[in-house]
């Protein structure tokens, strides 16, 4: 069975001998970067070195899965936020947000063919071409309500919520709409899976009621660009209550953090849709050791989990022993 | 209406979030003869207490608590200016905050603010991406008793340690108390770098700064 198998097949929730093992979020850590001979920040401008540090989740940890590209600010970028790129251990982050509320957000003439949106659908194109038959290929893109905080300053955006919900609005359809057109660019590219990262809609900060109002028709709207490829979606935090409403969007996986109990996440689901997770990536990924990383995987294992993986995006400074030992204890 | 009757409905206005009313009440409870610290304490303190339980209990989320906040802060650009020196909500204790150098996540630390503001401290918000020496001229230059730092990014903890560095190095403990929070940081971790405490959350670390000045 080829990982792409095992993968595909674990996210359609098929009986297997084992689930897959991988990273849906943020995957890459400075030993792949070694690996690779390429590092950040300069892989995430360029196609080439961005499908290298795609792969080298595979090829140093044995990931079933490749995954580009590595932040959650392509998009904004291309509406016009300013963007730090980082460094070599820090992810891009923005700067500054485009727009005003009273500004009347417009898709980006264009997008597809500019800056990092292309150079993510490019990376995309020669990871299928060297190695689209034997791994899948997911690529990291953010939810149309975590894009218009970007875009209007999440904490105005919250605001308006209550304030003006009609403005809240206004920016998000138009961020669904260019996630849509994103998304079918990356898909027509060859991605067979895309994971759709929303932190914004965490329960830490909206209500389920908000959620379904400000993020569910608009994620779905999104995932019309998915086509036949698979859509995982990724919250942060306890998203217990939340999952039911996740469910709702149509995803087939849905990634969550160690916040959630394992086997109580397994019971809620209750086979409907794949469950990727949730190894928690500060706690035991980051800062605790091999034994507990191990430990985790194989309770997550038992516990039902499809893919077991990550519960957030890697820190690039995540020890490679502690990736080798979760691995390890699924593939065995 | 009485003052008393001013306080009350002030704080029900902080607690819904109806920010146009709150500056015109502070300006007339101030009229009725509340003082500055009782409209501070009574009203403003414990309104966003009730926000905070209202929050813990998940009657309230994110943008309920952000409205509550605006709206205390716009009764307090009526109030603080009328605060004379040396009172008890002049001379209360100092906490310097931010975001760490390398994050911009300054949600968090902005509630933290807003409930450490209610609860009657005197903030000095050092805003995000904030450089580690910034943070510490700050809180020599204003005697802070309390230095509250967040992070959400696991890259940037590397400053929460090289904070608890120079405090140690430059002799600023045990006056200086140092608090740590944000999704990048445990209870462990702190114990770890050998900060004083670390809250879950704004509200949790409400509690924790009021045990820290004991
Ligand atoms: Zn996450």
């Amino acid at each position: 069975m080829t990982p792409k198998e095992r993968f595909l097949g674990a996210l359609a929730r098929k009986e297997m001998d084992r689930p897959a093992v991988g990273c849906v979020t943020q995957s890459v850590t400075v030993d792949q970067m070694e690996w690779a001979g390429v590092e950040w920040p300069a892989a995430h401008t360029d196609a080439q070195m961005m499908a290298k540090l795609g792969i080298a989740g595979a090829k140093v940890f044995g990931f079933e899965n490749a995954r580009v590209p590595f932040c959650l600010t392509v998009e904004a970028e291309a509406f016009g936020a300013t963007v730090d790129l980082g460094n070599r251990v820090k992810t891009p982050m923005l700067k500054a947000h485009p727009y005003s509320s009273e500004d009347e957000p417009a898709i980006p003439e264009g997008f597809l063919e500019k800056g990092r949106v292309a150079t993510a659908i490019e990376a995309v194109k020669i990871l299928k071409a060297e190695y689209g038959e034997e791994y899948p290929i997911v690529a990291g893109t953010t939810g149309p309500l975590t894009i218009a905080g970007h875009l209007v300053g999440t904490e105005d955006l919250l605001l308006m919520m209550i304030t003006e919900p009609d403005t809240v609005h206004k920016f998000i359809k138009v961020t669904a709409e260019m996630e849509k057109q994103y998304i079918a660019a990356l898909v027509a590219a060859g991605v067979d899976v895309i994971n759709m990262s929303d932190p914004s809609a965490s329960t830490d900060m909206l209500s389920a009621e908000m959620f379904d109002e400000f993020a569910l028709p608009y994620t779905k709207h999104a995932f019309e660009g998915c086509g036949d490829a698979k859509k995982i979606l990724h919250i942060c935090g306890n998203t217990t209550s939340l999952l039911e409403h996740m469910i709702n969007t149509g995803a087939d996986g849905l990634s969550i953090e160690e916040k959630v109990d394992s086997a109580e996440a397994v019971n809620i689901v209750n086979g409907r849709v794949a469950l990727v997770g949730n190894i928690g990536s500060v706690k035991p990924l980051y800062m605790g050791t091999p034994e507990e990383c191990a430990a985790d995987a194989a309770r997550i294992r038992d516990a039902g989990f499809n893919i077991i993986a990550p519960g957030c995006g890697l820190a690039a400074e995540t020890p490679k022993a502690n990736i080798e030992a979760f691995v390890k204890t699924i593939k065995g | 209406m009485s003052a008393e009757e001013l306080l009350e409905k002030l704080s029900d206005v902080v607690i819904k979030g109806k920010i146009k009313e709150a500056k015109p009440l502070a300006e007339e409870a101030l009229a009725a003869g509340a003082s500055p610290e009782v409209i501070i304490f009574d009203a403003l303190s414990k309104a966003m207490g009730v926000v905070g339980q209202k929050y813990e209990s998940k009657q309230y989320f994110l943008p309920q608590v952000l409205l509550a906040a605006q709206t205390m802060y716009q009764a307090l650009d009526v109030v603080l200016p009328q605060l004379k020196a040396g009172s008890a909500a002049d001379t209360a204790a100092k906490v310097v905050i931010g975001v760490v150098e390398g994050d911009v996540h300054d949600i968090g630390k902005n509630i933290v603010k807003a409930m450490l503001t209610g609860a009657g401290y005197t903030i000095f918000d050092m805003g995000r991406d904030c450089p580690t020496k910034n943070m510490i001229d700050k809180v020599k230059a204003e005697g802070a008793n309390i230095v509250a730092t967040s992070s959400l990014m696991t890259p940037t903890l590397a400053a929460m340690k090289e904070i608890e560095r120079i405090l140690a190095e430059e002799n600023l403990k045990p006056q200086v108390k140092s608090i740590i929070g944000g999704g990048a940081t445990t209870k462990d971790f702190a114990a770890q770098i050998g900060a004083d405490a670390w809250a879950y959350d704004a509200v949790e670390a409400v509690e924790v700064v009021k045990n820290l000045l004991k």
